[in-house]
């Protein structure tokens, strides 16, 4: 007979999550990822100037190949500055879609499928802006959500972060403008859209740095 | 255009683009569809769930309205986070970049649209190897998309065995996607100058593996009686003008990969699954037996090697095109004037707008606590249906 007791069935499954940020991420994918290269290649968002490359306004269009290259490297991510008090034990996050295609927002989500499994960082969700550590911003700027959003941050308990995730949160990538709120993030994600690695070594990284 | 011709209603009702009522069989001028403020009963209490709410992916309000317990209406506004893409004006490849972003996570099913739009207007013949590439892209994408809403089913059910292990199968095929295509969305693979898509090797018998474990976990989740009693009744809903999953759990056997011609699915037997429940369980089986027949026609393709894939960076000519693929969620429709290897006009009929006047129709008469499970089995994108496409 079938058993239908789900907490079994899941010890049967066994342990899927990998070793990362510990070890290597097992299978980092190729797009996104850091680009490297020469010249200064068509780039519809102006990604690389003066044979520069700038992660935060690359969409991972691919039009720059063969001159650019992805290197499968996912730390993709700016932090600037220490957060003290802030991330000492739980980070909490407060997503809001200012205007995404949807795909930033199922790869934030994804950093708690098992392989990755976000909860043994000490890294949640929350489904209110007064429990929040950070407000995670994706999307560009849209009108009807600039105000729930700059609404959300004041609900926020001090001390509060602004977290850019995704080309069009930090640049407004291929699609318009970033959010208003964007210009005061302290951490900034990239990607279109970031991969779940690189969105949970930001979020380390951004602990650390309080260490 | 090949396929479609300017004529009255023939075929099944679609939906509507910026300019015309799309049927199965043809393309009508528009016709004006209002849509009545709710009315406001005196003593009665409306819920408003957003626009920025946890429970939600993406923001998006929705007014319940309620006497007490049973919902009387329900409004939907998707365009709290309503985005304008401009593409008339661009070069087929610069607005490319921007239709695989109008639904991030249906990238490839926008990707095939407008392909498939491209090759009517420009009277190219009909290429099988690339059809073959993008049936390949649009049925992993199915499975990610179903393996989703059947996630989001277990979230409110308390089932975090089940939520975890689909959360798992949905990031293995996502992982499968990125070995394939480059990318875990799909983006700018038909943007190189060399053909990107390549099939590793064992990657059937890793598809296999999740097809298999998949069977397990779905079979389960039909013997939990906790599970299947807050889907049975939930959001009944049997319209003609149903498309995708809530219609073939309506007994409509709709589906735009048999009654369009834009991608040949005949030479994989392909056969739509019907249910006739007309409720969020129904639409729950639909999905899951629809991840099976997906496998079968994936695990055809990447056995016979790497298809062909189509290059956007060269095309030139003029014409007016349009195509109809089955995107996860139901019948997606492109309509597109070339100039000249540009963009003149574009519109696009998703199928989210249709999914939430369903959404809204049948919740009328269930309780609040059924509120989510219906609003999931959808699987409604706002991106999708809050975008102005210019
Ligand atoms: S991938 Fe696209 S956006 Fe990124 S640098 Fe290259 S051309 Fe620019
Ligand atoms: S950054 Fe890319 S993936 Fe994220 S919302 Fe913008 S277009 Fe979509």
């Amino acid at each position: 007979m079938r058993t239908t007791i789900w907490f079994l069935k899941g010890l049967r499954n066994g342990k899927k999550t990998e070793k990362f940020p510990k070890a290597h991420p097992e299978e980092p994918p190729l797009w996104p990822s850091k680009l490297a290269g020469n010249g200064t290649p068509e780039c519809p968002t102006n990604a690389i100037e003066q044979g520069k490359w700038n992660a935060g306004k690359c969409i991972s269009c691919r039009l720059c190949l063969p001159d650019y290259k992805p290197t499968g490297d996912q730390s993709s991510f700016r932090v600037s500055g220490k957060f003290p008090g802030i991330l000492s034990r739980s980070f909490y996050l407060y997503p809001v879609d200012s205007g995404t295609c949807g795909a930033c927002n199922t790869e934030l989500l994804s950093i708690l499928a098992p392989q990755f499994d976000a909860s043994r960082l000490n890294i949640f969700f929350t489904n209110t802006p007064r429990h929040a550590d950070a407000l995670v911003l994706m999307g560009v700027y849209t009108e009807g959500m600039d105000q729930v959003i700059s609404r959300a941050f004041e609900a926020m308990p001090d001390p509060k972060l602004i977290i850019a995730l995704g080309a069009c949160a930090i640049s407004g990538g291929i699609i318009g403008k970033r959010p208003h709120l964007s210009k005061d993030s302290v951490i900034e994600i990239a990607g279109c859209p970031p991969s779940p690695y690189t969105i949970l070594e930001a979020l380390l990284r951004a602990r650390e740095g309080k260490r | 255009m090949q396929y479609y011709k300017t004529a009255r209603g023939n075929g099944r009702y679609i939906g509507q683009t910026r300019s015309y009522t799309i049927y199965s069989d043809s393309i009508d001028s528009p016709v004006k569809v209002e849509k009545k403020p709710a009315d406001i009963i005196p003593g009665e209490l409306v819920f408003n769930y957003g626009p920025s709410t946890g429970g939600m992916i993406e923001s998006v309000r929705i007014a319940l309205s309620t006497p007490g317990e049973m919902i009387r209406s329900v409004a939907v506004d998707p365009t709290y986070k309503l985005r304008t893409i401009k593409l008339s004006g661009l070069s087929l490849k610069d607005a490319f970049i921007l239709v695989e972003r109008i639904n991030g996570y249906h990238s490839s099913s926008y990707q095939a649209a407008f392909l498939k739009a491209v090759e009517d207007a420009l009277l190219t013949e009909q290429n099988t190897g690339l059809d073959e590439e993008l049936i390949l892209q649009m049925e992993l994408e199915r499975i990610r998309s179903h393996l989703n809403v059947l996630e989001r089913l277990c979230e409110p059910a308390g089932f975090g065995v089940p939520y975890h292990q689909i959360a798992q199968m949905r990031e293995e095929v996502t992982r499968v996607i990125s070995s394939i295509f480059g990318h875990r969305y799909f983006f700018g693979v038909h943007n190189t100058p060399k053909p990107s898509v390549r099939i590793p090797s064992g990657i059937v018998t890793r598809t296999k593996d999740i097809e298999t474990r998949f069977a397990l976990l779905f079979e389960s989740l039909q013997d939990s009686k906790i599970f299947v009693n807050r889907l049975q009744g939930n959001g009944k809903i049997e319209k003609v003008w149903l498309v995708g999953p809530a219609a073939r759990a309506a007994g409509y056997k709709y589906d735009a990969r048999i009654d369009s011609p834009s991608l040949d699915y005949g030479r994989y037997g392909f056969e739509p699954y019907i249910e006739d429940g007309k409720d969020a369980f129904a639409r729950f089986l639909v999905r899951g037996n629809e991840i099976f027949s997906s496998f079968a026609i994936v695990n055809q393709i990447i056995s016979n090697g790497r298809p062909d894939q189509a290059n956007l960076m060269n095309i030139h000519g003029t014409g007016i095109g349009a195509a109809r693929v089955e995107s996860p969620q139901g019948d997606l429709f492109c309509y597109l004037s070339i100039n000249n290897g540009s963009v003149e006009r574009i519109e696009f009929c998703s199928p989210s707008v249709s999914n939430i006047i369903a959404f809204e129709q049948s919740m009328q008469g269930n309780i609040f606590t059924d509120f989510h499970f219906n609003w999931e089995s959808f699987g409604i994108w706002i991106s999708e249906a809050g975008v102005e496409i210019e």
